[in-house]
């Protein structure tokens, strides 16, 4: 089965969804793809096979999502948890996951004519160097495309990401690119595998569970959380459009509350600022109160140097992190 | 065709919000209906039928009552009834975060609930809103929990009194070490997170540490601030709003969402009912 479905939508689908467009739209939807080895043993199938209409499941969602004008999915394929499944789950899963990124490459003209960029968010030295390079390979093929993205989770879970994070600036510390104090919530957001995608607006989570289990703690603070009942390979086209109206309800107050916590953050950033400028006056040690428009000007050239130096280091991580899949893919090219 | 399709939208929109009200204004009903059916249950328990055929049946018609007598007159009860009905439950959750969604704010209700967890057996309890309301006003919130106190679970003080941990000024409310009142705000979530970033990068800047040795458990333990406080296994959202608001990050990882519609005119039925949902849930943790 392919990534791509062609195929409109029927008729009444069709107007459902123009009705649904003219409110409020999410611009990103992250999925828990729940329910696969519960759909199998319901239906007396094999677990893998489960997975594999799971995965079908996914590019029929894609179809959807690129009707409704979603530009943006995020799903959770794999889970560094799950290394803890049986090894032949595991293994099963790692060859599914051979086959459907060999297969995407395969499919890379018809990725390209829809403009799909793939990214594949999560700790690839985990896995098997095997689907290492071929997940390297369809990252750089898929890299430049901008019209819809997909991010796939894999060999991830939220706090291995946050803590990455957190090693990505204490890197850039030891290289000399920023200072500690330069460390704030926008930058460590900018140090997270998701830094290309702006916060999920809306996070489904199928099978009837109520939790997040590990996935886009973080950047979901402040979207809004769906929880549905039906098993991922029984998803249909409106339990996606019932969750749009959930989101398109709660449209307002989420908004309200992310412009307070926006202001809140920017406060905070100014308060950090000052609180530099005050500790770098003491250390030069001239005790004559500054006035008030010295030390405007002093926080202005202060921020405008703390930029600087981010902007910098965000660009030896970027470089950093595009090398490593380049790596990988030259990688396989002598091989 | 836009038009038609906006005015659509708008009157499923409307209908959602009815669908909403019918369902919240069913649940009131439904709970008065309870009552009087309890009422006849438990009419016919006196009656010469062998109960003991039937022991889960009557165990689940105890519980209600003892609801419904908690909820029915907010005065004097039995302190031991909740602590029953905690050890009913399968599982019970060791920390619950309690999270309010809601503009308008009521102290009373919400000090109902940490009591009514506390006196069911939950060890720590959070409070959360998110403009950090109930933290600003903790002091006014601890009031009113001693005074609920007095009102729910009668005066057995030694037993269920409440420590209120505060973070920022060292100011605690010990009475005694039993159960704990955390007042959280976002400043708790992901300010905190950034905190121990800072930290951690401070230590690699002065080369107490390099930057490959930090690890999960190592975040982990920061943001616990080595007081030991288990993540919130129940998360009991109050309003209308389906998001966590900024709720910490870091520790809902495993955390089940449960909601009720408000937080005001709460009953102790509404909460034994979200803790009786968790107790029969099952976590897989990955496998």
């Amino acid at each position: 089965m392919s990534w791509i479905k062609e195929g409109e939508l029927n008729l009444i689908e069709r107007i459902s969804a123009n009705i649904l467009k003219t409110g409020p739209m999410p611009k990103h939807v992250a999925f828990i793809m729940d329910g696969n080895r519960r759909f199998a043993r319901k239906k007396n199938l094999e677990r893998q096979e489960g997975h594999m209409q799971g995965f079908n499941k996914l590019a029929e969602t894609l179809r959807w999502c690129k009707h409704l004008n979603i530009p943006e999915v995020t799903v959770y394929a794999f889970s560094i948890e799950n290394f803890k499944r049986t090894k032949e789950e595991v293994d099963g899963l790692m060859e599914l996951a051979k086959q459907k990124f060999e297969r995407l490459l395969e499919e890379r003209e018809a990725l390209e004519k829809h403009g799909v960029c793939v990214r594949v968010l999560g700790d690839l030295n985990m896995l098997p160097l095997d689907l290492q390079q071929i997940i390297a390979k369809a990252v750089v093929t898929t890299r430049n495309h901008n019209k819809c993205f997909l991010n796939v989770c894999f060999a991830y879970t939220s706090r291995y990401e946050i803590t990455n994070a957190v090693r990505e600036m204490a890197w850039g510390v030891e290289q000399g690119l920023i200072k500690a104090s330069d460390v704030s919530e926008a930058l460590l957001s900018e140090c997270l595998y998701s830094n290309n995608s702006p916060n999920p607006d809306l996070l489904i989570r199928t099978s009837g569970e109520v939790r997040l289990s590990d996935f886009l703690l973080w950047q979901t603070s402040h979207s809004c959380l769906v929880f549905q009942s039906v098993l991922w390979p029984e998803y249909s086209f409106w339990n996606l459009c019932e969750a749009i109206i959930q989101y398109q309800l709660n449209h307002k107050s989420i908004q309200k509350a992310r412009e307070l916590h926006r202001e809140e953050q920017a406060l905070e950033q100014l308060e950090a600022d000052r609180a530099c400028i005050a500790e770098l006056t003491q250390h030069q040690g001239n005790g004559k109160p500054a006035d008030a428009q010295k030390r405007q000007e002093a926080l202005q050239r202060y921020i405008a140097s703390r930029e600087a130096r981010v902007q910098d280091f965000l660009q030896a991580l970027k470089h950093k992190r595009n090398s490593f899949f380049s790596d990988l893919c030259s990688e396989t090219a002598l091989t | 065709m836009v038009l038609l399709y906006g005015l659509l939208w708008r009157f499923l929109l409307f209908l959602v919000h009815v669908k909403r009200a019918a369902v919240a204004w069913m649940r009131v009903r439904l709970r008065s209906w309870r009552v009087r059916l309890w009422e006849r249950t438990i009419a016919a328990l006196f009656l010469p039928v062998s109960v003991s055929e039937f022991p889960n049946y009557q165990k689940k018609t105890t519980l209600n009552q003892n609801a419904n007598r908690l909820s029915g007159n907010r005065t004097g009860t039995n302190p031991s009834r909740p602590l029953a009905d905690g050890k009913a439950l399968e599982k019970l959750p060791v920390h619950v975060g309690l999270m309010v969604a809601e503009e308008e704010l009521s102290y009373t209700d919400i000090a109902s609930l940490v009591v009514w967890c506390m006196a069911i057996g939950v060890s720590y309890v959070s409070v959360y809103d998110n403009n950090g309301v109930f933290q600003k006003n903790s002091s006014h919130l601890q009031e009113e929990i001693l005074r609920q106190q007095q009102k729910l679970v009668g005066a057995d003080e030694s037993k269920h009194s409440v420590e209120l941990l505060n973070t920022d000024q060292d100011q605690h409310f010990v009475v005694s070490c039993r159960p704990m009142l955390k007042v959280l705000s976002p400043e708790d979530g992901k300010h905190s997170i950034v905190q121990a970033a800072r930290k951690l990068c401070h230590s690699v800047e002065n080369k107490e540490r390099s930057s490959k040795d930090i690890s999960v458990s190592m975040l982990d333990d920061l943001l616990r601030e080595s007081k030991n406080i288990p993540d919130p296994e129940l998360v009991v959202k109050f309003g209308p709003v389906n998001s966590t608001l900024g709720f910490l990050p870091w520790h809902i990882r495993l955390t089940e969402f449960i909601s009720l519609p408000s937080h005001r005119n709460v009953s102790y039925e509404d909460l034994l009912g979200v803790l009786q949902r968790y107790s029969s849930c099952q976590q897989r943790l990955g496998q």
